[in-house]
């Protein structure tokens, strides 16, 4: 089943200097996959997560999440889209500084009226998965970077969204807590059917996808597909990578996990 | 760009932020200098009822200077910490400290040089107006604008040395940390406050204990308690804003039915973070609030006194008449001349008056006799009295006397000449002014009074009576200027206590009642100035407590939008936040006033009997319409900052 549609995306942005920041990207998102998409700065990721995430405009061409086009729904709809269909994880976690954990995990459901009941056994459920239940009543900022993330990802999961959408969430984190929040992703999709569009310049956090969408000025250029072996998928990868260009700063130094 | 260049471009390119505080700033200058303008004016050089406006407006100007000192201090201190990052990066880029030291003096030098130029410019401008409205209220036949270079070196001199006071002490307050620590920002953390459960019941009964000193005040204790209760809610505002607030919104939070509850969760949880954040400023806006109110109330709550002065004061003029008095007739004569030179129609009504014990109460009576008293009455429009022999009634001096009068009944002897009198009647009309008579006087039957012919005991024959002459004037207003020179020795004694040799009394109600009616206006117009200067203060800490948060409350507010709140949620949201910033200092505030009043009301009552509560309403309102109007333009701007 086809969870996202992406045909035809162009998004140019007008002012002193036009820039075509995603010119004719299409491609499709099944349920249940974790795809990354790579590509050197300047290419268009962010762009299109913005896009994706209906926080931003079209300039042509239509994107469907499970068959909904969020860019035809009307200011009063297009906030419930997003507080339903989608859940964000970005790479500074954006938690509520004054909420506890358990109160950021929460949040999308408060918005929803959800029954007390039912949002404290979702939170029991989540905390037990995420392995939070020691700091459930913290605040974000007396926690390590790793929880705050995957206090978000927690946040990202907690009303069954249809999409996931993850920007850089390894950016800010170290190798250890990296490899947590991405096999804790990749376990997601695997076992829970969660559907994840992750951005990431990191060719290590790319190996543990399913599958790898290279853009490069805001076009396609190429993907590959993962397979059993993770180190030969990273090798995959970096070899794209070398031949997408780009400059040197976005190929990480060979730290095989 | 030299150095001095950096300091005005982070000065001019900041006037954003700084506006409030400017506002509030310039706006002092110019209540300072319109006060200088007018004590300086060399048509108040004169005695007399001028003293009193050069006195007031030089007390408001001494307030003033000492409240800008706090103001600059509080909110310049403030200013510098919310830069803390900046000043990380300068000292990062190899800036000294020295440096840094000299940079922020020359910034506040540039904010003070700039208000005070804009004050004193605007309060030019605004002078003319102001002299118009004083002349009107002083009835001075003309206050001409002029031209002195002291009203502008007094209000120069007193803010230039204001603020280089302000720039010594505030260069001290960029505390030399670590380089580190400084980039990091002053507003990192966002903890919850710490406070103490016994701490904040103490407040709250601090509090309580205050109001009910207030409300409980009478007159005996009302002095003892003017330094018990403000200390009292000072002290308990304060508790309550640190401590008794944050268990209010613990104990809300732990109700998840209620806390967990759509946008409740978001906004109480931000509404904790922020009233922690701004405890101080909100004591300090509540203090600030409560003091401009009060001024205010207070000098309205005078004005009403003039509306109860004819009330009390049926009378035009009253010329009083004692033993061994030889100017009596040169000084009626006079009197009677001056109102015919100014054109003045009069009814004179001489009125003898005798003076007994009554044997009732012990207490010394004033006499008057039924013909005499009827004339009177008839003269000012009332029903004359009737009484047969026997009979005596009361003649009450204020209204609250005429209630009581008219529950009590007496028989009693006129001790002296042994008459006997029953009262049990009152005259339902106020005629004569407290003072002027005894408290206990009575009229008679013409043939009783006739009868009473002993002075009162330990007098010569004759000794103990006089006689009052009572003058109606229709046009009671216009009788400021006669009799000055009978009126003149009468003040002196007033003021030096000495009434000896003075062998009779005049009273002029019309000349009290201008002099009443323009110092009255002429304090509110002084008190109003400097309540607008305090409530602009006041507005312009919550500004920029909000202006400072703007950049985190922008990022948290892009959260939001992505998470999926629509706009009226946020609007929801935006509404709890700004409310309590904007209308818990106030309404505490209003409170504490109300509680205020009630014990002024008390005082009040002790020598004019009047109900201020109407004067506190409409003052209280004023206030609270601008509050609600700078509120929503807050707001505008507000959310406008935040979609940008």
């Amino acid at each position: 089943m086809t969870v996202v549609k992406i045909d035809e995306v162009t998004k140019v942005y007008e002012g002193k200097v036009t820039h075509r920041a995603l010119n004719q990207l299409s491609f499709e998102v099944e349920k249940g996959e974790f795809l990354a998409v790579m590509g050197p700065s300047g290419s268009g990721k962010t762009t299109l997560l913005n896009l994706i995430s209906t926080i931003d405009s079209l300039t042509s061409g239509t994107i469907l999440i499970n068959g909904i086009n969020p860019h035809s729904l009307d200011k009063d709809e297009l906030p419930l889209f997003r507080r339903r269909q989608l859940g964000f994880v970005f790479q500074d976690f954006n938690l509520l500084q004054m909420l506890t954990v358990e109160e950021n995990l929460v949040l999308p459901l408060t918005l929803d009226g959800m029954p007390i009941k039912e949002m404290e056994s979702r939170v029991q459920e989540l905390a037990a998965r995420l392995q939070l239940q020691p700091f459930l009543h913290k605040k974000p900022n007396e926690i390590s970077g790793g929880e705050a993330q995957r206090t978000a990802i927690g946040r990202a999961l907690i009303h069954h969204p249809a999409l996931i959408l993850a920007d850089e969430p390894t950016g800010n984190l170290d190798s250890k807590a990296s490899k947590d929040v991405l096999e804790l992703l990749s376990g997601l999709s695997r076992e829970e059917g969660t559907t994840i569009i992750m951005v990431t310049h990191d060719p290590i956090a790319a190996s543990y996808c399913d599958r790898v969408l290279f853009i490069k000025d805001g076009e396609f250029f190429n993907e590959i597909y993962g397979d059993d072996r993770r180190q030969t998928f990273y090798q995959k990868i970096l070899n794209v990578l070398s031949l997408l260009g780009g400059s040197v700063n976005d190929l990480s130094p060979t730290r095989l996990p | 760009m030299t150095f001095r260049q950096l300091a005005f471009r982070n000065v001019f390119r900041n006037l954003r932020s700084y506006a409030a505080f400017l506002l509030a700033s310039v706006f002092s200058v110019m209540v300072f200098f319109i006060y200088s303008m007018f004590i300086f004016h060399p048509l108040f050089e004169e005695e007399g009822f001028r003293v009193l406006a050069v006195r007031g407006m030089f007390i408001a100007e001494i307030v003033l200077y000492i409240f800008t000192l706090f103001f600059l201090f509080y909110s310049l201190s403030a200013f510098l910490q919310a830069r803390t990052k900046e000043f990380g990066v300068l000292m990062h880029l190899g800036m000294s400290k020295k440096q840094l030291n000299k940079l922020v003096f020359f910034e506040t030098m540039i904010l003070g040089g700039l208000s005070t130029a804009a004050g004193i410019v605007f309060g030019f401008a605004f002078t003319k107006f102001f002299f118009m409205v004083g002349r009107e209220i002083m009835q001075l036949e003309e206050l001409p604008l002029y031209f002195s270079w002291k009203p502008f070196v007094l209000t120069i001199g007193a803010f230039a040395s204001l603020f280089i006071i302000i720039s010594l002490i505030s260069v001290s307050f960029i505390r030399t940390k670590r380089v580190v620590d400084l980039l990091e920002g002053f507003w990192k953390t966002e903890e919850e406050a710490a406070y103490s459960p016994a701490l904040s019941a103490f407040g709250l009964v601090l509090l309580g204990v205050a109001y009910f000193l207030a409300a409980t005040v009478s007159d005996r204790t009302v002095y003892i308690m003017v330094f018990i209760v403000p200390p009292l809610a000072t002290i308990g505002t304060y508790l309550f804003f640190t401590h008794s607030i944050h268990t209010f919104l613990q104990l809300y939070k732990k109700r998840r039915s209620i806390y967990w509850h759509k946008t409740r969760l978001v906004s109480l949880a931000e509404a904790a973070v922020k009233l922690k954040d701004s405890a101080q400023m909100f004591f300090i806006v509540t203090i600030v609030s409560t003091i401009a109110f009060l001024t205010v109330g207070t000098l309205a709550s005078f004005t009403s006194y003039t509306a109860e002065f004819r009330q009390s004061n049926p009378l035009g003029l009253i010329y009083v008449s004692f033993e061994g008095n030889s100017l009596e007739q040169q000084q009626l004569d006079q009197l009677r001349r001056e109102l015919k030179q100014q054109q003045l129609a009069y009814t004179l009504v001489p009125l003898e008056v005798k003076r007994q014990t009554s044997s009732a109460s012990g207490n010394d009576v004033d006499i008057m006799s039924l013909s005499q008293f009827n004339r009177l009455a008839v003269a000012l429009g009332h029903e004359p009295a009737r009484l047969q022999t026997g009979e005596a009634m009361f003649v009450p001096f204020s209204q609250e006397s005429l209630r009581e009068l008219q529950k009590s009944y007496a028989e009693t002897e006129l001790v002296e000449s042994g008459v006997e009198l029953t009262i049990d009647q009152t005259y339902p009309q106020v005629l004569f002014p407290a003072h002027t008579l005894n408290a206990n006087t009575i009229i008679m039957n013409n043939e009783d009074f006739g009868e009473v012919d002993e002075p009162l005991m330990g007098y010569p024959q004759g000794a103990s009576d006089f006689r009052y002459y009572a003058f109606h004037v229709p046009d009671w207003t216009e009788t400021v200027s006669i009799g000055e020179n009978v009126r003149y020795p009468i003040s002196e004694a007033m003021v030096s206590g000495n009434f000896a040799g003075l062998n009779y009394y005049f009273e002029n109600p019309g000349y009290e009642y201008r002099w009443f009616k323009s110092s009255f206006a002429l304090l509110l117009f002084i008190g109003l100035m400097v309540a607008a200067v305090f409530l602009l203060a006041a507005g312009s800490f919550i500004y920029f407590k909000l202006y400072t948060g703007l950049e985190r409350d922008r990022r948290q507010y892009q959260l939001m939008v992505r998470l999926g709140m629509t706009e009226r949620e946020l609007g929801k949201i935006v509404n709890r936040q700004l409310v309590p910033l904007f209308f818990l200092p106030w309404a505490l505030a209003l409170l504490h006033s109300a509680f205020a009043f009630i014990s002024l009301q008390v005082v009040w009552d002790e020598f004019a009997e009047l109900s201020i509560l109407s004067e506190m309403a409409i003052v209280l309102g004023g206030f609270t319409l601008m509050q609600i109007l700078y509120f929503f333009l807050i707001r505008w701007r507000y959310i406008a900052h935040l979609k940008a």
